[in-house]
């Protein structure tokens, strides 16, 4: 019914305090407010979660700064994650008062998304946003919106400086982990300035991009000084960083027709470096001696959670690239930014796929407790976010604890039945390949919290698309407290700029 | 890139120093840099999303809360019903849309206060909820079950027998123990959940006059909802009470001036009761009656508009000769009541109808009853200050309501989705389906489904269920008349159960931060303004 480890924890902080309020409270209650009023569990933690609300402190100055990106993270989709968490719980009461790890942040805002050129946004437009500061169109990758998509020269000299560069500016160390392609919309906002989020390696470069020489996004990640380097590039995306002449680890060709191998250059040209493309090397990586640290740990995106021990070499989860991140990152005593995206929350979302989307986000918030529980809170402010939301909903009246992937069944019990006379599961998209062609499938005698599962779908499209409402940011640690109100998206990097004293403007 | 980085670590560097400096920037007047941008492309003077957004940060750094127990003399809750994060998106567009702007960059009025919290909705024994537990959450501070009304989680529903014990006190009738004055105010029925959960306690919502109770309810002693209201007994009673919902209050045998009948079996009017037992008390049922209240000399209004529910907003300017007032009238005439009381007062308003049309699947008017409601706040806002007035804005549950695909900027919300070209440039074309088929931007993923109708909102259910999509070529998808398309087929779209927003501004409202339980609404009202502290120093 209530979280009573997070009242615990609450309470062992400021025992004295909270002991006082507490007293002198529940001793005025008893004359208006009857017994099984105040004695219930649900008013006495709302009102003890109050009174540490009242009791919080400001700080300004965060040394390190870590952003979490749940790629197409909604709220509904972490209403959702929250009950598949707590359902699995044992002893949980529905799983409906689960909180995942940020939930319990003390500060949030709503996040207005779109782009300048669009009303529901993409993850390049949103990212550059975030970290730039600066909104622009869909599809380029922290350059303003003075350019046009895919159009190289009208990029030029529309660059934009991003949160990366300040912070290498200003000596702290960097980098960014992405359980999608690094080369990918999200993470790649963070290195590089491109007009097209689609040119991940040289091959995909148009000629025009060429001749105005425009670079590829893996080009841009590894080719940069040693002192504007990335610390850590953790993610997938790895043909983006091989000649196509070259066959991978896992039996995957590469992509780039210079022939250039990155990965190479990577350890060439920066100390203390390493390169690594799977569980076991990533495991052996010594976080003492590596200063760059360059994960490419599958060809294309890294594996869904919910299929990531069935990768061919293996792949570390992202809890564990966030706390090896970690831990090469705070070897520098001026502090560290560091961007960690769940990419593939969005790509099961596109696929229909309910079960992995929730998976991953749940995924996500293990990734958040690992850098709570590896980082100060006075010294380090934690961000998570979204970019953009996606066209999920959670429907009906299920009954507290109906499972979340489930049929609907009433409050009575009963399997609910549309007018169809069929049943219909509590999560769905109003787009996307689950699409409903004729008459709906009787899902009766179906699983419908199976892995692969595919839930209804109004609209028919071969990808579930993006949805238009805002979405949450959620902080904790010093400069958290900017964290209010309803902002638009570019209000992040000002943030994190003003907390970690970036400097990008006057601050 | 290098050349680049170079202005910018100088930029750093001096940025860093006017740090030390103190009080720097607290217009966000980006002039002061100087040397910044020597290239003459420095994106931080020049860009307005860059000016704009460092302006808000620095607005947050400078806003200053007064937290302390009882630091809030007067409350206003809003609450807009089924208005979730999608339907506030949606308004805001078609609110700055109206305006003549592209409309993403518009913010309802509530949506510019300092602080935001998330709640999670879902009643004891429901996952996606109902207004009626959803209510009680947010004045008693404790969570209840489905369709249960100011009463704790051990009754069942609709069985008076289990009531025993398990009344909860609301935030309303605190005030009113406390000698502050009190308002209810929704545009739905003022009998039903939301309102009701104020200051009615029974374990059925649907028990809202006398003929609406079973016979065991009537053996064992419940009381209607209606008549709990002027039973309302604590302090100086309900000071305003406005909405719908005439019909509870007459006897079935008396015809009201709209020629709808009433519903009470018991033959009381309690209309006539109001102004009898109340000092300089009025009883209206019109805009012409409401308009001619004189706040000074009134301090008991009771309100009643419609027999049923209050007409949607979009509506309500073409009601006939008689007319209601508007959510924003009715706000502002109950604050100029309420506030001539020295004590300070708690006011509860409901935007009751977003809930209904989005029932009815008929997004236009649920987004002009939402932008109504931002007119109300507005008003509220203009009346009361943020130095004495805790003002929350929410919602008690959310809808199967989307924003879906890639429009282009400024594209109708109400439209096809019209998407842009290679170039990032307004496309030309309707985006379509995988059939070839243009679709909406907003829909739902259950209820009534596509009708295209002359008037449309509540007309929706005289007409049959129609599931799954259709060709919307040449359909006006932007008419009140048009009701979106649904995938599951039901009789009514329901509610969703992922969180809403608590938007606040205020003495306290710093305590509405973070994800937290519903009924944490209660509990910062409560301590903003001390109520139970109040309320038993008053006993």
């Amino acid at each position: 019914m209530i979280n009573m480890k997070n009242i615990a924890a609450i309470a062992s902080c400021s025992l004295t305090t909270m002991a006082v309020t507490m007293t002198v409270t529940m001793g005025a209650n008893a004359a208006v407010l009857p017994l099984n009023q105040t004695n219930s569990e649900w008013f006495k933690s709302s009102a003890l979660n109050v009174t540490e609300k009242t009791q919080q402190e400001n700080k300004e100055k965060a040394k390190n700064v870590i952003l979490f990106v749940g790629d197409g993270m909604g709220v509904s989709t972490l209403t959702a994650a929250r009950i598949f968490q707590g359902q699995q719980v044992q002893g949980n009461e529905g799983g409906e008062e689960n909180f995942l790890s940020f939930e319990q942040f003390a500060h949030t805002a709503l996040v207005k998304t779109y782009n300048t050129n669009q009303q529901t946004p993409d993850s390049a437009g949103t990212m550059t946003a975030i970290a730039t500061g600066v909104k622009s169109k869909a599809g380029v990758l922290s350059v303003s919106d003075t350019s046009l998509r895919s159009n190289c020269l009208s990029s030029k000299g529309n660059e934009l400086i991003t949160l990366v560069d300040l912070a290498n500016a200003k000596g702290l160390s960097t980098g960014v982990v992405s359980t999608a392609r690094i080369t990918h919309a999200t993470p790649a906002a963070t290195y590089s300035n491109t007009p097209e989020r689609n040119w991940e390696a040289d091959s995909n470069l148009p000629a025009d991009a060429v001749t105005n020489e425009c670079k590829d996004i893996a080009y841009q990640l590894v080719m940069r000084d040693e002192a504007n380097a990335l610390s850590v590039a953790l993610g997938g995306g790895r043909r983006n960083f091989i000649p196509d002449t070259v066959t991978d680890g896992e039996h995957k060709k590469g992509r780039r027709s210079d022939g250039a191998d990155l990965t190479k250059n990577w350890t060439d040209n920066l100390s203390n470096a390493a390169y690594v493309w799977d569980k076991t090397g990533f495991d052996a990586i010594d976080t003492a001696s590596t200063d760059h640290l360059l994960g490419l740990f599958n060809s294309s995106h890294m594996e869904y959670e919910a299929d990531r021990l069935d990768d061919t070499a293996g792949e570390p989860s992202l809890t564990e690239m966030t706390t090896k991140s970690i831990d090469i990152l705070k070897k520098n005593k001026r502090g560290y930014l560091l961007i960690v995206e769940s990419g593939r929350i969005d790509h099961a979302h596109h696929a229909g796929n309910a079960h992995r989307a929730l998976m991953d986000t749940v995924e996500l918030s293990n990734a958040v407790q690992a850098a709570v529980d590896s980082t100060d809170p006075d010294d380090t402010l934690i961000m998570v976010t979204a970019d953009h939301s996606h066209v999920f909903t959670i429907a009906g009246y299920p009954k507290r604890g109906n499972p979340i992937l489930g049929l609907v069944h009433n409050v009575d019990g009963n399997v609910a039945t549309a007018d169809d006379g069929k049943p219909y599961t509590t999560l769905g998209y109003t787009n996307g390949p689950g699409a409903v062609i004729g008459q709906r499938d009787d899902l009766t005698s179906v699983d419908t919290q199976e892995k692969g599962f595919m839930q209804q779908a109004l609209v028919p499209m071969g990808s579930e698309t993006h949805a238009g409402e805002d979405i949450s940011l959620h902080a904790t640690g010093p400069g958290s407290h900017l964290v209010q109100g309803v902002i638009e998206q570019n209000v992040i990097f000002h943030i994190i700029n003003q907390a970690q004293s970036l400097g990008g403007t006057k601050y | 890139m290098n050349k680049k980085l170079l202005v910018l670590s100088m930029a750093a560097t001096l940025g860093l120093a006017a740090c030390g400096d103190g009080d720097n920037g607290t217009n966000g007047d980006n002039g002061a840099d100087g040397d910044n941008g020597t290239d003459g492309k420095d994106w931080t003077a020049v860009n307005e999303w860059y000016i704009d957004g460092q302006r808000r940060v620095t607005k947050a750094a400078d806003i200053s809360v007064n937290n302390d127990a009882g630091a809030a003399k007067n409350v206003i809750l809003f609450v807009g019903d089924g208005m979730g994060i999608s339907t506030v998106t949606a308004a805001r567009i078609l609110e700055g849309q109206l305006k003549g702007q592209t409309g993403e960059e518009n913010s309802l009025s509530f949506e510019t206060l300092p602080h935001l919290g998330l709640a999670k909705t879902y009643n004891v024994d429901g996952q996606t909820p109902d207004s009626a537990g959803t209510m009680t959450a947010m004045v008693t501070g404790v969570k209840t079950d489905v369709g249960v009304l100011s009463q704790a989680e051990g009754v069942t529903r609709g069985n008076c027998a289990s009531t025993s014990g398990q009344n909860l006190v609301t935030s309303l009738e605190l005030a009113a123990m406390a000698g502050l004055s009190t308002g209810v105010v929704s545009t739905a029925r003022i009998t039903h959940a939301t309102p009701a959960a104020t200051f009615a306690h029974v374990p059925e919502r649907n028990w809202e006059s006398d003929a609406d109770l079973p016979a065991e309810a009537v053996t064992n002693g419940c009381k209607d909802i209606a008549s709990q209201l002027l039973d309302f007994s604590y302090g100086s009673g309900i000071n305003v009470v406005m909405g719908g919902g005439r019909r509870a209050f007459i006897p079935n045998t008396v015809i009201d001036a709209e020629g709808k009948n009433g519903k009470r079996l018991d033959g009381r009017n309690l209309t006539d009761e109001w102004t009898a037992k109340y000092a300089n008390s009025t009883y209206v049922e019109d805009r012409d009656g409401f308009l001619a209240i004189d706040p000074a000399t009134t301090d008991h209004a009771l309100g009643l508009f419609n027999s049923s529910h209050m007409e949607y907003d979009f509506d309500r300017t073409v009601d006939g000769v008689e007319g209601e007032p508007s959510l924003a009238e009715m706000t502002a005439k109950t604050i100029d009541i309420l506030k001539k009381n020295d004590k300070g007062f708690v006011l509860i308003i409901e935007a009751g109808r977003i809930d209904h049309a989005h029932h009815a699947g008929n997004a236009a008017r649920a987004l002009y009853d939402t932008i109504a409601l931002s007119e109300a706040v507005r008003v509220a806002m203009e009346k009361t200050s943020s130095k004495d007035t805790l003002l929350v804005v929410t919602a008690d549950h959310s809808h199967v309501f989307t924003i879906a695909g890639y429009p282009t900027r400024g594209n109708p919300i109400l439209g096809l989705v019209k998407g842009n070209d290679a170039s990032g440039l307004p496309g030309v074309t309707n985006s379509t389906d995988s059939n070839g088929l243009p679709y909406t931007t907003v829909g739902y993923t259950n209820g009534r489904g596509y009708a295209n109708l002359s008037t449309g909102g509540d007309e929706r259910y005289g007409y049959p269920i129609e599931a799954g999509r259709v060709d919307l070529n040449y359909v006006d998808t932007q008419s009140a008349g048009f009701h979106q398309e649904a995938l599951i087929p039901l009789s009514s779209e329901t509610h969703a159960g992922e969180d809403v927003g608590i938007f606040a501004s205020g003495p306290g409202s710093h305590l509405i931060q973070g994800t937290v339980e519903q009924n944490h609404i209660f509990h910062v009202i409560n301590h903003a303004a001390n109520l139970v502290v109040k309320a038993e120093a008053a006993q």
